[in-house]
């Protein structure tokens, strides 16, 4: 992208570093337009960002508190409000004393961020906008050898039309930890684009459930960079619902012999929304594990984007490496694009990848209404059947209910609009 | 009145007729046998009758009670009380068994305008009729028809039967792919549900199922139409003599 082609966010971006942070040189080389995606880049290639890129989106520097509604799925987790980009504070629940909010410099995770020396990476938006307009960098600090019982929520709400958020958070586990945490994504804004930074360490459990369900006509392009130690745990799930356009990119790197990290997810996808999930497992070191497991349901003209990708370094024997992609269209205007992509450089490893996209089976539905159940209700059986063994291969048990009841209304509504 | 009428069915696939003039009249209590050599169309007759899409008649009637089921949808007719049991019964992952009878046992009980029956209950019930098949709880907690032996499959259907209690069954091949002690079991099943009130009408190849379901009348299926009919030592001339001097008569 460069300046010809109108790219009035980016100069919006520049001008507002520009204003509010004219003595911080490190957040300039993300200002960089040359480390933005192009839109001859094979990563954007189906989720193409040239409408973002013309909108007069603003980065959002004001405190709109409007509209907060914070509907916790856990009883009793331990909520973290992020309005706007912003930690509050006063919102969130009291944390005990094994949980620590702190803010930090970029000089804290820039490392992190440099393990990542890819362009999908570097020219990332969010990576770029959010470092350069977030106005703190906040970190989620836990104590080791601790075992959380509550589940963490964190939520980001805020944002109106035409502007960007920009919420940041770096997860740091320590040795030990066993920890669940639930993301939900449930914004005005015209961009939201979180950035997340995890670093597991030895011996520690993570699980991750990220639920987009942001407000119509907003665009996600959700950014997660994680690392992981050895003997490490990384238990990822997205549900991807909500929003015009929404992208769950997350780059997970095995960096410690016996780690172990599924990136999985659900999009269901009505109207005219587009859905992306992009997941690259860079696996480095050997005897590692990694499964990428995506199935979606498309309706009426929505577009959805499965890019998986596993790269195994000559060093990495004893990989296991596992890609899936299903779909199923419920409309002929509907499109799926899936690119699953092995990149292997050991020999000693297992990996698998297949991809499949179509309609209901119809064997299947004629076998359901042979026995008394209407068409209509063979395919929300046949629906809810395709995502529970998705729901229960990915997520603790506990939760399955939690999760299997966020796709519900959703389901319901794509079959109701395909009877129309 | 027959409780079942087919009339002059004519029925084509991909332009291709299959069904010529195809009738047969069930009344209430009887058993009828269809048998035929491969390619006659003793499945799509049982497909047309279920009301599967693409098995639509280009002639003919069906009635059922007096009741067209032309415009029916398969939904329908079952909930007027038609069963398939199916040849090659569809592998539905994800869909637990218990659930899914469940489901198809208190959607008939709906339709009847009876009580459906609480969790308690329908399992209660359906331990009682699926160990007359033979049926472990085991099986029942896996996804329907998943992984299943074939023998477990048609058992399956049999097992639905009984939930549904259907006042027409239709078991198509039944005895494919069944052992001696599954065909029993199968036989058994389906003969401790016959009554004075309903019908069943059972396709082979084979006369080994009529054994132990006894017809009260034989059809010779071929090239789309019923050819010749009988009693039960039918079935026995054609397992001794096989199908050919029969379509030769006709010829």
């Amino acid at each position: 992208m460069n300046k010809t082609r109108n790219d009035q966010f980016f100069s919006n971006l520049e001008k507002f570093v520009n204003k509010f942070y004219p003595n911080q040189p490190q957040r300039q080389p993300y200002l960089n337009l040359k480390t933005w995606p192009s839109p001859r880049d094979e990563a954007w290639k189906f989720s193409r960002l040239g409408k973002l890129a013309r909108k007069n989106i603003l980065p959002l520097n004001l405190e709109n508190q409007k509209d907060i509604n914070i509907n916790k799925l856990i009883k009793d987790s331990i909520s973290l409000v992020f309005v706007n980009g912003k930690f509050e504070k006063k919102l969130s629940d009291k944390l005990p004393s094994e949980i620590a909010i702190e803010e930090v410099q970029i000089e804290h995770f820039k490392e992190i961020i440099n393990k990542f020396d890819n362009l999908f990476v570097k020219s990332h938006p969010t990576l770029n906008s959010t470092i350069s307009c977030s106005k703190k960098f906040f970190k989620i600090k836990f104590k080791n050898d601790v075992k959380f019982d509550r589940p963490i929520e964190i939520f980001n709400l805020g944002g109106t039309e035409n502007t960007s958020i920009h919420p940041f958070i770096f997860m740091d586990l320590g040795k030990n930890i066993d920890v669940k945490v639930f993301q939900h994504y449930s914004t005005y804004a015209g961009l939201l684009a979180p950035l997340e930074i995890i670093n597991l360490s030895k011996n520690s459990n993570l699980e991750i459930i990220k639920i987009y369900d942001d407000k119509k006509n907003s665009y996600n392009l959700s950014l997660t960079l994680s690392v992981i130690q050895e003997e490490a745990n990384l238990r990822s799930f997205a549900l991807i619902k909500g929003g015009e356009f929404t992208r769950s990119e997350m780059h997970t790197l095995l960096e410690g012999e016996n780690s172990k990290a599924d990136i999985n997810g659900i999009y269901l996808s009505s109207g005219n929304q587009h859905h992306d999930l992009t997941s690259c497992v860079y696996h480095n070191v050997p005897n590692c594990k990694s499964s990428q497991i995506v199935k979606g349901v498309l309706g009426e003209e929505a577009t959805a984007v499965f890019q998986g990708k596993v790269r195994v370094e000559k060093l990495a024997q004893k990989t296991e490496a596992k890609q899936m992609s299903r779909t199923i269209m419920l409309s002929d205007k509907a499109v799926s694009n899936s690119k699953p992509e092995l990149e292997i450089y050991a020999d000693d490893v297992i990996c698998g990848h297949g991809a499949t996209v179509g309609e209901l089976d119809e064997d299947q539905i004629f076998y359901l209404s042979s026995r008394g159940i209407s068409k209509q209700k063979a395919k929300v059986i046949l629906i809810d059947a395709f995502l529970n063994e998705m729901i229960s291969l990915s997520i603790s048990d506990k939760f399955h209910d939690i999760i299997y009841n966020e796709t519900k209304t959703k389901i319901n509504n794509l079959l109701a609009n395909e009877y129309e | 009145m027959p409780m079942l009428e087919i009339k002059n069915a004519e029925l084509s696939i991909d332009d291709k007729k299959i069904l010529k003039g195809l009738s047969l009249n069930v009344n209430e209590g009887e058993t009828h046998a269809i048998m035929g050599p491969n390619g006659s169309g003793k499945s799509t007759l049982s497909y047309m009758l279920a009301g599967r899409d693409g098995y639509e008649l280009d002639n003919g009637s069906i009635t059922f009670n007096n009741i067209d089921l032309i415009p029916l949808s398969p939904d329908e007719r079952s909930n007027l009380g038609l069963f398939l049991a199916f040849q090659y019964p569809v592998e539905l992952p994800g869909v637990s068994s218990t659930n899914f009878l469940r489901e198809i046992f208190n959607s008939r009980k709906k339709y009847l305008g009876e009580d459906e029956l609480t969790h308690l209950d329908f399992i209660k019930h359906l331990r009682k009729v699926a160990q007359n098949l033979s049926i472990k709880d085991e099986m029942l907690k896996r996804y329907v028809n998943y992984g299943f032996s074939g023998g477990e499959k048609k058992r399956f259907e049999i097992l639905q039967m009984a939930l549904l209690n259907p006042k027409i069954s239709v078991l198509d091949e039944t005895d494919s792919g069944l052992d001696v002690d599954a065909l029993k079991i199968v036989s058994e099943g389906v003969n401790n549900l016959k009554d004075k009130k309903n019908a069943v009408i059972v396709i082979t190849h084979y006369q080994r199922l009529l054994d132990y379901i006894k017809p009260d009348i034989v059809h010779i299926m071929s090239d789309g139409k019923i050819i010749k009919s009988g009693d039960a030592d039918l079935a026995l001339y054609i397992e001794k003599n096989g199908y050919s001097e029969i379509l030769n008569e006709q010829n």
